[in-house]
């Protein structure tokens, strides 16, 4: 281990926001992926200069600094792979300014999405990136991981929000990157290179985000489809349409038994589901886009078409999507629902095809697998059910993983639509993106010539994520 | 990681299956009033299924520190409503406690404590709503496995020996500390709000707003973990500090967590606001709401209620 000198952390934080127990530091080296490892100390800046100043040693003591916003990332993004400080990003919360006339805010990087959009409320205004984890996933987070939603089919990506952010180099430096405004063409877009960098390139310490009215009229329908083919059909000419979906979501028949199974929510236990969503500020308008998907629906051999303007029955719609992640954890005590392989996007003309690669993999290597996702935005997820105790699951979802990621690379796919490569994903990411790895490579250790902000990730992972780090589940000898 | 069981925690075994069926999503966290009052992830649900994981595998040493993360926690089950999975964690740390107990550890973190200077009266072991005080050779104990930290017998407790000594913001001396911070720093400040922690406070709201929203505040929220609890003290500070009023919520009297909170609440402002009369003040500036467990939209009516009644009382002369 290279030598951390705490009392230099002391200097810069203050004793009560640095942390070395291991009791701790233990819980820091987890998020929502199947890694662990044990960060050496956890500090709390509470301002930029503190940023600066831990930088400027890490830098030159040539120890590893991970940025952390709620840790709610699935691919192992803020596992410490090689030990180091852990940058606790969620103590610069402050929202500093909501700007109505220029219709941007500016935000510290811990600031929780749910929080900003409670605030925006108020002025009639959301922001729409809002990943499901938008109660936790703090905007630092969302950044780095590009982070997007059920909603991002019409209103964008955290890439789409964003227009400018102030970033601390690896080095120390702070640099201001973007603009104020909507449009900017002054030069090389380097905020948004910082987007999707997953705290490899610069932390940020100041975002300037984009948001939009609330719309007035908000109405969602379901329909019910016995092949998957036809639901996947309907989804490309959806899109095609004209209709902008505001949410366009699909679940497939094993996500439908599980809802049922322990929910005993009494769904039609159908091959797929899509849920579709439209809104807006004109009644007239809304109900034309959702009458076209309707339309599109029922020409591909859509049943049990329903839709509602109505929050009640609009939740009631949603409601198996909502408890989807319940049920897969309580769909068997043995089974853990676990994130890998989860979030790739394909053509929509192959979503439907996708999925049923998913099921045939999953049967094929003894593991349980759903296919339910943002169809919309071309995005599938999936969970995989297993046995974590049992090393031979381990090795069935290696297999099954490396199977669905060719399948996905064969269709022009990419590997993850929402959630990053970190650790967990790393493999494929590296087969998806081999001509450009050398330059990833250089861009990185061009702003951070002595590999010490988040190492070890992206192109730089190891390529078996199972050995990658510790697993954060007990598997037996 | 490969296993390597510390034979030891054999209640919390029982929960191997649920801890790896949490999936680490963090939902729970921002619910929580350790969290929200310390900052620390590492205070936080999810980081405390994690050090369980880590006791019971052996990954994480056994020492006060990672025993302490199990004995903090005022059980009142904000995670659990809040957990994406289903996951009963306050089972699991009772069961982590039942083995440290029974390992030596103690804590006493939230777990309240009686200092030697104790009268034996016995009021708190009759006042305990879970039965976890009780009379022995020692003098009075508490049960760590089954306190649930809820503060009644500190408050009942004439000798002021029953103590909660980690109390992450929410007793007598935090809560006079933030209210008459907040009545010295905002000269629009008219009113404190008290809210028991089950029946309902703002969830979210961790980030800080921005000072243009924050500087012009009437009341600002306090949350307490029973409105059984409130001392005298603590709920006539802020009349001594020029407040105009101070508001309570507790929960319905058949929906208390600790038995009769609701009834005691209720009780406590019936006398304080006598007292307030005696003073030529008038009573209705002290007054208690029952909120059902998670009703925003009443919490919220209630207290514009309460803050135009001020604004036609007026200041306090
Ligand atoms: C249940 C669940 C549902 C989810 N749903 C979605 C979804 O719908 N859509 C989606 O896109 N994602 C989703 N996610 C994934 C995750 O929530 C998002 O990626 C989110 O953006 C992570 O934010 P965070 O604050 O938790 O970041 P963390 O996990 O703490 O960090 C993520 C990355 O950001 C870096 N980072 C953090 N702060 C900074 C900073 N200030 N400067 C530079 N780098 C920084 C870290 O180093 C790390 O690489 C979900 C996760 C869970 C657990
Ligand atoms: S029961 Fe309450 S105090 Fe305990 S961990 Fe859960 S939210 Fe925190
Ligand atoms: S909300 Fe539930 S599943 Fe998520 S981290 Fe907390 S306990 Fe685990
Ligand atoms: S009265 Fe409450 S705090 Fe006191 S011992 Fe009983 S449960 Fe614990």
């Amino acid at each position: 281990m290279k030598r951390m000198d705490v009392s230099k952390l002391r200097e810069i934080f203050g004793e009560q926001n640095i942390k070395t127990d291991p009791s701790d530091l233990y819980s820091f080296g987890s998020d929502s992926s199947v890694h662990h490892a044990m960060p050496w100390a956890v500090v709390r800046p509470d301002n930029t200069e503190q940023v600066q100043k831990l930088m400027v040693y890490a830098n030159q003591a040539l120890i590893p600094v991970i940025p952390r916003g709620g840790g709610s990332g699935m691919c192992g993004q803020t596992v410490p792979i090689q030990g180091g400080i852990v940058l606790d990003m969620k103590h610069m919360n402050r929202i500093l300014e909501i700007n109505l006339p220029d219709v941007y805010c500016r935000v510290e990087p811990g600031v929780v999405d749910d929080d900003l959009n409670l605030a925006l409320k108020s002025y009639g205004m959301f922001y729409p990136p809002t990943p499901a984890s938008s109660r936790i996933a703090t905007i630092g987070g969302e950044i780095a991981n590009n982070a997007s939603g059920v909603r991002s089919v019409k209103y964008g990506a955290t890439r789409d929000a964003v227009l400018g952010m102030k970033v601390v180099l690896p080095t120390g430096e702070l640099v201001t990157l973007g603009a104020h405004t909507r449009v900017e063409a002054t030069g090389y877009q380097l905020h948004k290179l910082m987007v999707g960098s997953e705290g490899t390139l610069g932390i940020v310490v100041e975002a300037t985000l984009n948001f939009v009215p609330i719309p007035e009229y908000r109405c969602m329908g379901i329909a019910n489809f016995d092949h998957l083919s036809d639901a996947g059909a309907a989804i490309g000419e959806i899109m095609a349409s004209g209709a902008i979906p505001s949410m366009l979501e699909l679940v497939d028949s094993v996500a439908i038994k599980a809802v049922n199974k322990t929910m005993n929510l009494g769904l039609k236990e159908v091959a797929a589901s899509l849920i579709f969503e439209a809104d807006g500020m004109v009644k007239e308008a809304v109900d034309y886009e959702i009458n076209k998907m309707k339309e599109i629906c029922k020409k591909h051999r859509g049943s049990d078409i329903t839709t509602s303007y109505d929050p009640k029955e609009r939740a009631k719609i949603f409601m198996g999507r909502k408890k989807l992640f319940p049920a897969l954890s309580k769909y068997d005590d043995c089974l853990s629902s676990t994130s890998l392989a989860d979030d790739m996007a394909v053509p929509y003309s192959k979503m439907a095809e996708m999925a049923g690669k998913i099921h045939e993999v999953a049967e094929k290597n003894n593991i349980i697998m759903t296919a339910y996702g943002h169809c919309g935005s071309g995005c599938m997820h999936t969970k995989i059910l297993m046995d974590t105790k049992q090393p031979e699951q381990w090795a069935s979802a290696r297999k099954a993983i490396t199977e669905i990621y060719e399948y996905v690379r064969s269709v022009n796919g990419t590997t993850s639509a929402e959630h990053g490569i970190g650790l967990s994903k790393a493999a494929s990411f590296k087969v998806e993106k081999a001509d450009s790895l050398k330059l990833l490579q250089t861009i990185k250790l061009a702003l951070d010539p002595n590999n010490i902000l988040n190492p070890g990730k992206l192109m730089q992972a190891p390529d078996d994520w199972v050995t990658a780090t510790g697993l954060r589940y007990a598997v037996n000898n | 990681m490969e296993t390597k069981k510390a034979t030891r925690f054999n209640h919390l075994q029982k929960w191997e299956s649920t801890l790896a069926a949490c999936i680490r999503c963090g939902y729970c966290f921002e619910h929580c009033p350790l969290f929200k009052f310390t900052g620390w992830e590492s205070d936080a649900p999810r980081a405390k299924l994690i050090t369980a994981f880590g006791l019971l595998s052996g990954e994480l040493e056994l020492s006060e520190t990672s025993a302490d993360k199990m004995f903090n926690c005022f059980y009142c089950r904000r995670c659990e409503a809040a957990c994406s999975s289903g996951v009963t964690l306050t089972d699991v740390f009772t069961d982590a406690k039942k083995d440290l107990v029974e390992m030596g550890y103690t804590g006493p973190g939230t777990t309240s404590i009686t200092e030697p200077y104790c009268a034996q009266c016995l009021l708190c072991v009759q006042s305990c709503p879970h039965e976890a005080r009780s009379h022995g050779e020692n003098g009075i104990e508490t049960d760590p496995v089954k306190c649930q930290s809820c503060g009644i017998c500190v408050e009942i407790c004439p000798a002021e020996a029953a103590k909660i000594v980690h109390t992450f913001g929410t007793g007598k001396a935090d809560l006079i500390d933030a209210s008459n911070r907040f009545l010295d720093t905002h000269t629009s400040a008219k009113a404190i709000v008290f809210a028991c922690n089950w029946s309902y406070y703002p969830d979210l709201q961790a980030s800080r707003l921005p000072e243009s929203e924050t500087h012009d505040r009437d009341y600002e929220i306090y949350v307490n973990m029973c409105a059984g609890r409130l001392e005298t003290e603590t709920l006539m500070a802020p009349f001594i500090n020029h407040a105009w009023g101070v508001l309570v919520s507790c929960c319905p009297e058949d929906d208390c967590q600790h038995k009769d909170g609701g009834k005691r609440a209720k009780k406590q402002v019936a006398r304080l606001q006598s007292i307030l009369k005696s003073l030529d003040i008038d009573p209705e500036r002290l007054q208690v709401v029952e909120i059902p467990n998670g009703d925003k939209t009443l919490f919220q009516a209630e207290i514009d209620t309460f803050i135009d009644r001020l604004n036609a009382l007026g200041p306090i002369t």
